[in-house]
């Protein structure tokens, strides 16, 4: 899957080049003589936020010579106590990576070209002012992946009135959320530390990161906890678990339905929590009578004696018993069931008595920031409601307005509803469904504006790329990522100036206001931004600036309030759901598509990550594919049996096609996974021919996907899809 | 005098590589250049299986093979138990590397031959190496074994019969002790 990327003038980016020689030659070129003098120079530390991923860890960065050193992980923060994954140390390096570009680049006859902040602003503005006469403001667009910027991006589309901002939660999440939105009024945390006996379905912290909870499975252990693990694939958070269970995938909820079908037949459940803070026990009874273990073993290939036994360890724990509150697989945004499984994970928590119980799912404490008004009046809120039907009856009512449904974008490019888009922090054609279509959407755009620091594929197609700094070279928005027992607010800090011609995130957005005639609703600077959201929290930007990260509010307590559900309770019946149409009980509902059980090259086709690399963003990082290169990590995986029935030897190439895509791959062989399907790291596929270490190395399982939308969430259903293995 | 020594659990490693990221950064090394490694072991057959990583790098011996066929005394075991290769005086003939039981050292591209340090320079600064402070499951343990009131030194007092060495057959006795799976 590969499209001819356009050429940049060798002319263009040395004039660009020549404003920044200095900083090139101390940056870039010059390794070996900065290490050795290093040895002995003096450090300077500064606390600011890991951008290796959507974690946000909070980080000690550490500078000599001008050149950042190393990084290390704050002790204080909630989401990595002090810890570092990889991407965390390798991903700095990225900001000497010579594939950055140098100034903003206008694509003209196929070419790029170098031009100045200001051309690129007027031309810009330009462009949008008549693209808004001719197709009004709901035809432009934002799209990021999460960062601390996100309610300034949402400001900017608002002030020029338009609905269309959209995250990536639609290819990540969206059907979690709705889920526990649906049941308990809003996404809970698990209290893994305290807990006594952890269930963790379809999701990996230890391969796609989440330090604390790692710390904590660890921590739980050492308590005496059992870790039971449910994943088609031997993950590597399953290396640290008692049990593995290689459920059948596009199944979990058929598993899901017969641990609550024990619960519910054998009164194993906490009978007080649920008469007192649950509705619809009743309704829950009569339809989970239909799933006893013995139906699911068939379908899930877990054996009903392993199903009964554990539902009993578990419940025999209770309230100190969880099932992760999930992720991306098997819940977020996979199956055409991944709501009605994570509807029956949340039902079977609230049926343990764990719902913000200690050791339990918890509500943890979020720091509320402040409002910018009426200091700086807000914009009014955008007329109409978003062109991809989210919240809308009939179409996605269940789908999150907030997320919107980003890969729907080329879909709404192509039917001419969408004429305008930025995207930043984030590269859709390498991480939407469907390459071939999500190009032909984002070309059909009359204005394609990428904020990155890199020639991504995205960027490699826009008609204006703006260089945005790299995390660590620029201040941002203050930040609320690390909630927990006690909330924290932390703050994205300028560790190194920055190479090159490039701008904050922050900057762009009130630099892209004014040029558009929209200042007014940003007339402020990011130091008094930051001030006034911190306000009623407490705490000083100063004090902020100086630790990184500081907690706010009041510190977590356990027990039992009045929910964010219709009837304020655990909804085990939901009515809501009933009256748009939905079962009220989570129902069996089949995978979408499963693989011919006669074809010997049929599999599902899966994915998850590795802990070395985030989305389509880390591959071409030196430090980080190196590891990939040593260590053959970019291989499918298939089990070992099925590849032997067809001819395939471990690390022979093999050949891979689905409905919409073909691709050859070196096939590692293992024990470790379901039959039913092969697993594709996330990350690789890299065919943008700017990024030069990632570029043609391995596969993207987006290059297989259909375009598709599950009708709950209008999510990706990015397992659903079958594919044909062959040796090559 | 300090005598430094490590624990490695075997149990507890997930596989990440952020010890190898964050040691190549604390000792200014290039992307291809590694200070420790990881072997892959799996086990048994679906869906009855495991897997382990064990994580490896020098072992500190006590008895070092490669500090006694280094003709020019660049690799040099230190008071504090640390086995180092003095840079300026290593030539580059690689008999420490095919000494070493453990396939941890490297040739840099300068020339001469380097591998773990024990992060030394920053220990003796008061810190703790790298490898061991970025783990998310707590594998590595640092500190003086001969001080009895280090977490390393209870650690192996309390945990005698599941602790392991590499290769105890060619005598080297490393200072790096495993926690066995
Ligand atoms: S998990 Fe890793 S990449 Fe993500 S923010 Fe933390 S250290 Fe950075
Ligand atoms: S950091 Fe820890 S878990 Fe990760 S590879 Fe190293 S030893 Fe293993
Ligand atoms: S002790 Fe230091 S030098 Fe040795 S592997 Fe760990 S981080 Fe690297």
């Amino acid at each position: 899957m590969q499209t001819k990327p356009l050429k940049i003038s060798r002319r263009s980016f040395l004039q660009g080049s020549a404003v920044t020689a200095g900083a090139l030659s101390m940056g870039l070129l010059d390794f070996q003589s900065w290490a050795k003098e290093s040895a002995q120079t003096p450090v300077t530390r500064i606390p600011t936020i890991c951008g290796g991923c959507g974690n946000r860890c909070a980080i000690f960065a550490f500078v000599k010579n001008g050149r950042i050193w190393k990084v290390e992980g704050n002790p204080e923060a909630n989401g990595n106590q002090g810890v570092l994954c990889p991407k965390g140390h390798g991903y700095i390096h990225d900001l000497y990576n010579p594939n950055r570009i140098r100034s903003p680049l206008k694509r003209v006859n196929g070419s790029f070209q170098a031009i100045s902040w200001e051309q690129a602003y007027k031309e810009i503005a330009q462009k949008i002012n008549l693209i808004l006469l001719d197709n009004g403001p709901e035809s432009i667009f934002w799209v990021n992946y999460p960062q601390s910027n996100q309610a300034y991006a949402l400001r900017l589309m608002h002030s020029m009135g338009s609905p269309h901002y959209f995250t990536h939660g639609s290819t990540c999440f969206t059907a979690r959320n709705a889920a526990w939105n649906f049941t308990v009024g809003k996404l809970p945390s698990n209290d893994l530390a305290n807990s006594r006996f952890i269930m963790i379905v379809g999701r990996n912290p230890a391969g796609g990161i989440d330090l604390a909870q790692v710390k904590d499975i660890v921590k739980a252990k050492e308590k005496g906890a059992k870790v039971v693990v449910v994943d088609p694939r031997h993950n590597e958070t399953a290396i640290l678990a008692d049990e593995w269970l290689p459920v059948k995938p596009g199944t979990d909820l058929a598993l899901l339905l017969a641990m609550i079908n024990v619960m519910v037949e054998e009164k194993l459940y906490d009978k007080a929590f649920v008469a007192n803070n649950t509705v619809g026990f009743a309704q829950l009874e009569d339809e989970i009578i239909n799933y006893p273990p013995q139906w699911a073993e068939k379908i899930c290939d877990i054996p009903a004696e392993t199903i009964i036994r554990l539902t009993r360890e578990m419940a025999h724990e209770k309230p100190h018993a969880l099932i992760h509150r999930g992720y991306h697989g098997a819940i977020g945004a996979q199956y055409l069931n991944s709501f009605q499984t994570a509807r029956a994970l949340a039902i079977a928590n609230a049926l343990l008595g764990n719902i913000n119980r200690k050791g339990g799912i918890y509500f943890p404490e979020s720091a509320e920031l402040g409002e910018l008004q009426p200091a700086h009046p807000a914009p009014a809120g955008p007329a109409g409601p978003k062109a991809d039907g989210t919240g809308i009856p009939g179409r996605y009512p269940l789908g999150s307005y907030g997320d919107g449904i980003s890969h729907a974008i080329p879909e709404l490019a192509l039917r001419g509803v969408l004429k305008c888009g930025f995207v930043y922090h984030h590269n859709p054609l390498r991480t939407n469904p469907n390459p071939k279509r999500v190009i032909a959407g984002y070309k059909k755009l009359d204005l394609l504006v990428v904020i990155d620091p890199v020639l991504s594929e995205t960027a490699s197609i826009a008609h204006y790329v703006l260089p945005g700094t790299f995390y660590l070279e620029a201040n941002e928005a203050v930040d609320t990522k690390h909630y927990g027992k006690r909330a924290q607010v932390t703050i994205p800090q300028k560790v190194v100036e920055p190479l090159f011609d490039s701008r904050s995130g922050f900057q762009i957005i009130v630099d892209l206001a004014s040029n558009l005639g929209i200042g007014k609703y940003f007339n402020f600077t990011l130091d008094q931004a930051n001030e006034l959201r911190l306000k009623p929290l407490g705490v000083t930007l100063k004090d902020l600036k100086a630790r990184g990260i500081l907690p706010v509010g009041q510190t977590w307590k356990e027990g039992f309030g009045k929910l964010g559900t219709p009837s304020g309770k655990v909804e085990l019946a939901s009515s809501a759901l009933e009256n748009l149409g939905y079962p009220a009980i989570p129902r069996w509902e089949a995978p979408l598509v499963s693989p011919d059980d006669k074809d010997p090259h049929s599999f599902r086709l899966i994915h998850g990550k590795q802990a070395i690399h985030t989305h389509a963003m880390t591959a071409n990082q030196p430090y980080l594919m190196a590891i990939s290169r040593r260590y053959d990590m970019i291989r499918l995986l298939i089990n070992r049996k099925r590849a032997e029935k067809i001819g395939l030897k471990d690390g022979d190439v093999a050949e891979i096609k689905s409905l919409v895509g073909e691709g050859k791959i070196r096939v590692k062989l293992t024990e470790g996974l379901h039959p039913s399907c092969v697993w594709l790291p996330s990350g690789y596929g890299i065919f943008s021919k700017y990024l030069t270490t990632a570029y043609d190395q391995g596969l993207s399982y987006n290059d297989f996907l259909p375009t598709l939308f599950d009708p709950t969430v209008g999510h990706a259903m990015s397992s659903e899809v079958i594919v044909q293995v062959k040796k090559a | 005098m300090a005598r430094y020594g490590m624990v490695i659990d075997e149990t507890k490693c997930v596989g990440c590589y952020a010890c190898r990221v964050a040691c190549q950064n604390q000792n200014h090394l290039r992307e291809n250049e590694a200070y420790n490694y990881l072997e892959e072991r799996e086990f048994g057959q679906f869906p009855h299986f495991n897997r382990e990583f064990l994580p490896i790098q020098c072992q500190h011996c006590d008895n070092p093979p490669c500090v006694s066929v280094c003709p020019t005394g660049a690799s040099h075991k230190r008071k504090d138990g640390v086995v180092l290769v003095n840079e300026k005086d290593c030539i580059g003939c690689k008999y420490c590397i095919a000494a070493c039981p453990y396939n941890v050292r490297i040739i840099k591209q300068e020339g001469y031959i380097e591998k773990c340090r024990f992060c030394i320079d920053f220990v003796e600064e008061g810190g703790k190496p790298a490898c061991v402070t970025t783990c998310m499951t707590g594998v590595r343990m640092f500190g003086d074994l001969d001080d009895p009131t280090s977490a390393i030194a209870q650690f192996i007092a309390r945990n005698g019969h599941h602790l392991r060495v590499l290769k105890r057959e060619m005598n080297t006795k490393p200072r790096i002790l495993y926690r066995k799976a």
